[in-house]
C-alpha cells in the first residue's frame, strides 16, 4: 500500500508539473521577430566545420546589424557522420520553428526526402560543402568535386615531372563527394603517361588511422613518388613529417589546416590546395539571409574556388585561419610575410 | 482489482515509464515555443504532434532492434551484429527491388518486407549455427559476423547508396489520415512489435524457455529443454527484428548503404539494458527495450530542444545510461526488500504443519 501511494504521489507531481509546463508553453514568446538558421554539417569532431561554424556565426551578427532583424544560428551537426541522424536533425530543425537549414550532406540520397519536407513546411533550404542536387534545396555553396580531384592531381603531376608512381587517398568510400574527387584525379592522371596510380586508398577518416593506412601503402610499394590525397586527414598528425622524405615522396592535399602548414613548410607537401572553409557558414547564411529578408534572387549553384596555399603563401594563410577562429596556428607562420 | 494494481505499479517498466514522463514532462516545460509557419499559433517546441511523432519515429528504428537484442540478452547472450544485418538487409532489399524492375507497389513493399527478414532470419540463423556448432562466446562470434556482414554489403554495394522505390517510402511515410508531415506508420509498427515481443515472451513457451535458459543453464538442461534451438532461435529473433527496422528505416529515409547503422548495436544494447534486461540472463522484457530506446532518444532530443552543445551528447547520453541503470537496480532492491517486509508478518502468522 505504501508502495502504492508514492506512485501515486509521483503520478501526482508529474500531472501538476506537465499542466504547468503546458501553461508556459503557451504563454512562451513568439519568435516571428528572427531569422532562425539550423547549421547541420556532417560531423562536429571535423575542424573544418567548426571554422564554418564561426563563420556563420559571423555571417550572422553582421547580417543582424544590416538586416536590422537578428539571425541566430542554431548548431545541429551530429558528433560523427551520419545521413540517417542528419535526417532526423533537419526533422527536429523543422518542428523547432527554424526558418531556414543550412547543411552539408554526408549522404544525399538519405537526406533528400527530409530536405523535401522541410521546404514542404515552408523552410528554405540550402547545402554547402556536400550538394543533394536532387532535393528541393534552393542553392548549393561549395567546390566541384571532380575539378578538385582533377587540379589535386595536376599539381603533383607537375612536381613530380609528369613521370613516376602515385597513389590516391580518398578517405571514407560511402561518401559521394569523395567519390568524385577520385574520379577527377584518375581522369587528370590519365593525361599523364608518365603517371602510374598504383591504387586508391580508403580509411577510416580520423588523422591516426589515415596515417597509418599511407605508410602501410608506402611498405608495400616501396617506389611510390607521390601521394593525392583529396583530403588531408593524415596531415593532421605529426608522424608523417619524418616518415616521409620530401626528396623522394611528394604530396598535394586538399585541405590546408593549422596542423598541415608543416608539411608545407619542410616541402612534403609543397602545394596544398584550401577550401576556404570558414565561407561555407560566411557566405551560406549571407545567402539565406539575402534570399529570406532581402527578397534577393540567388544562383542555384554557388561555387568556391580552391586557395592555393605554398611556402610562400604560408604567412598569409596561417593570418586568414587564426582570423576564422582556429587557435593552434603556429606562431611562427603568423609572423611571416 | 487492488491485486492487479499493485502488479502493475510494482513492475520494473512502470518505474521506466514514469522516468519517460517526467522527462517528456521536463522538455515541455522548458522548450520554450515558437509561432507556427502555419497557422501563426504558438506551439510548444516539444510538445507538438511533429516532434513527438518525429521522437517516436527516431526511436521506432532502435526499438525494434532493441526487442531483439533483449531476447538474447535474456538467453544471457549478446548480439554486437544487429547494425550489420540492418545494413545488409537494407541493401539486400534494395538490391533485389532494383533487379526485379517494375513491379506493382504491393508487390514491392510485401518482396521489400519479406527480404529485409529474410536476410535477417538468415544471418541470425548463422549467428546461433556459429555460437552453438563452434561452442564460442556470442560476443565473439557477433563481433566477427558483424564486419562480416557489413563486408559483405559493401562489396555487394560497392560503397553506393541504393534509392529505394518511392512506392516503398509511400507506405511508410502513409500519413494514415494525419495532417501533411505527420508520419506515423514507423511509430505503429515500433507499438505492434512490442506487444508481440511481449506476448512472445510472456505467453507463449518458446519465450518461458528463453527465460529459463538465462536464468538457470544447469536446470533448463536438467529439465530437458531443447537448449541448441533455444540459442539459435534467439538469434533468428534477433536478425528477424534488425531486418524488420531496416525495412522501415531504408523505405523511410528512401535509401540504403553499406554504411548504414554503423555504431547502432551499442544504442540497441544500451536500450534493452536500460530498459531492465540483465546481462547475466533471465531477466528482461519487450517493452522494457521500447522504453529504454524511446528514454535514450528523448535524452538526444532533450539536448537539442533545450539548445545544450551538441558536443556534449554522448557525455549526456552515457551519463544517463548509467544513472538509468542505477536507478532502475535501486527500484528492484527496494521493490524486492519491501516484498520480504510485506511477507515476514504473513509468514509469522501462518501456523507451522
Amino acid at each position: 500500500m505504501q508502495n502504492f501511494i508514492s506512485w501515486k504521489r509521483l503520478g501526482l507531481g508529474a500531472i501538476a508539473t506537465f499542466s504547468l509546463a503546458c501553461g508556459k508553453g503557451r504563454e512562451g514568446a513568439a519568435q516571428n521577430d528572427r531569422i532562425t538558421i539550423a547549421m547541420i554539417a556532417k560531423s562536429s569532431s571535423n575542424p573544418v566545420f567548426l571554422a564554418a561554424r564561426t563563420g556563420a556565426e559571423a555571417a550572422a551578427k553582421a547580417m543582424s546589424d544590416s538586416a536590422k532583424v537578428p539571425v541566430e544560428v542554431v548548431w545541429l551537426t551530429p558528433p560523427q557522420e551520419d545521413g540517417q541522424v542528419q535526417a532526423q536533425r533537419i526533422a527536429q530543425a523543422v518542428n523547432d520553428g527554424a526558418d531556414a537549414i543550412l547543411i552539408s550532406c554526408s549522404d544525399a540520397s538519405k537526406v533528400t526526402g527530409a530536405i523535401n519536407d522541410a521546404v514542404a513546411r515552408g523552410v528554405a533550404v540550402m547545402t554547402f560543402d556536400s550538394d543533394a542536387p536532387q532535393s528541393q534545396r534552393f542553392a548549393y555553396f561549395g567546390v566541384d568535386d571532380i575539378q578538385t580531384g582533377r587540379s589535386t592531381m595536376a599539381e603533383l603531376a607537375t612536381l613530380m615531372g609528369g613521370k613516376g608512381k602515385v597513389a590516391i587517398l580518398a578517405g571514407n568510400q560511402n561518401a559521394p563527394n569523395l567519390q568524385r574527387r577520385v574520379q577527377g584525379a584518375r581522369e587528370e592522371a590519365a593525361k599523364y603517361p608518365g603517371i602510374q596510380v598504383v591504387g586508391t586508398f580508403n580509411h577510416i577518416e580520423t588523422p591516426q588511422d589515415a596515417a597509418a593506412g599511407v605508410v602501410r601503402v608506402n611498405n608495400a610499394y616501396p617506389d611510390i613518388g607521390g601521394w593525392a590525397m583529396i583530403g588531408g586527414w593524415p596531415l593532421f598528425t605529426q608522424t608523417l613529417l619524418t616518415d616521409l622524405d620530401p626528396k623522394r615522396i611528394k604530396v598535394v592535399a586538399v585541405d590546408a589546416l593549422p596542423a598541415e602548414l608543416a608539411y608545407v613548410d619542410k616541402g612534403i607537401a609543397p602545394v596544398l590546395l584550401a577550401q576556404p572553409v570558414y565561407d561555407w557558414g560566411y557566405v551560406g547564411v549571407k545567402t539565406i539571409v539575402d534570399k529570406l529578408h532581402f527578397k534577393k534572387d540567388v544562383p542555384t549553384i554557388i561555387p568556391m574556388e580552391l586557395l592555393r596555399v605554398t611556402r610562400e603563401s604560408l604567412g598569409t594563410w596561417a593570418r586568414k585561419l587564426r582570423d576564422w577562429g582556429f587557435t593552434d596556428v603556429p606562431e611562427a607562420y603568423l609572423k611571416r610575410q | 482489482m487492488r491485486g492487479a494494481l499493485r502488479k502493475l505499479l510494482g513492475a520494473q517498466e512502470t518505474g521506466l515509464i514514469v522516468v519517460v514522463v517526467l522527462v517528456a514532462v521536463l522538455l515541455t516545460s522548458l522548450a520554450g515555443s515558437h509561432a507556427d509557419r502555419r497557422s501563426g499559433e504558438l506551439v510548444n517546441n516539444f510538445w507538438n504532434s511533429y516532434t513527438l511523432i518525429q521522437t517516436a519515429t527516431d526511436a521506432s528504428f532502435f526499438a525494434i532492434m532493441a526487442i531483439g537484442a533483449a531476447v538474447v540478452i535474456i538467453s544471457g547472450g549478446i548480439d554486437l551484429s544487429v547494425g550489420s544485418i540492418y545494413a545488409l538487409s537494407g541493401v539486400s532489399m534494395a538490391l533485389v527491388l532494383r533487379s526485379m524492375g517494375q513491379i506493382g507497389d504491393g508487390a514491392t513493399a510485401l518482396l521489400g518486407l519479406v527480404t529485409c527478414a529474410g536476410v535477417g532470419v538468415l544471418c541470425g540463423l548463422v549467428n546461433g549455427a556459429l555460437v552453438v556448432g563452434l561452442r564460442v562466446h556470442p560476443f565473439i562470434i557477433t563481433l566477427g559476423t558483424m564486419w562480416i556482414l557489413r563486408g559483405i554489403a559493401f562489396v555487394a554495394t560497392k560503397a553506393e547508396s541504393i534509392l529505394v522505390p518511392p512506392s516503398l517510402t509511400a507506405v511508410t511515410k502513409a500519413s494514415l489520415g494525419l495532417p501533411g508531415g505527420l508520419y506515423p506508420v514507423p511509430m505503429l509498427c515500433m507499438l505492434l512489435i512490442t506487444t508481440i515481443g511481449t506476448i512472445y515472451l510472456t505467453r507463449t513457451v518458446m519465450g518461458r524457455h528463453i527465460f529459463a535458459f538465462g536464468g538457470n543453464l544447469e536446470a533448463s538442461r536438467y529439465a530437458g529443454l531443447p537448449l541448441n534451438r533455444i540459442q539459435i532461435g534467439v538469434f533468428a529473433v534477433s536478425g528477424l527484428t534488425a531486418g524488420i527496422a531496416a525495412f522501415l528505416g531504408a523505405s523511410f529515409y528512401g535509401s540504403t548503404s553499406s554504411g548504414d547503422a554503423q555504431g547502432y548495436e551499442l544504442y540497441v544494447i544500451a536500450s534493452a539494458v536500460v530498459g531492465g534486461a540483465s546481462l547475466l540472463g533471465g531477466r528482461g522484457s519487450a517493452l522494457g527495450a521500447t522504453l529504454g530506446a524511446l528514454l535514450i532518444v528523448l535524452i538526444r532530443q532533450s539536448i537539442r530542444t533545450l539548445h545544450f552543445d551538441q558536443n556534449y551528447e554522448w557525455i549526456v547520453i552515457g551519463c544517463a545510461i548509467i544513472v538509468a541503470v542505477v536507478i532502475d537496480q535501486w527500484s528492484t532492491r527496494l521493490t524486492a526488500h519491501r516484498l520480504r517486509a510485506a511477507a515476514e508478518p504473513a509468514r509469522a502468522t501462518t501456523p507451522s504443519t
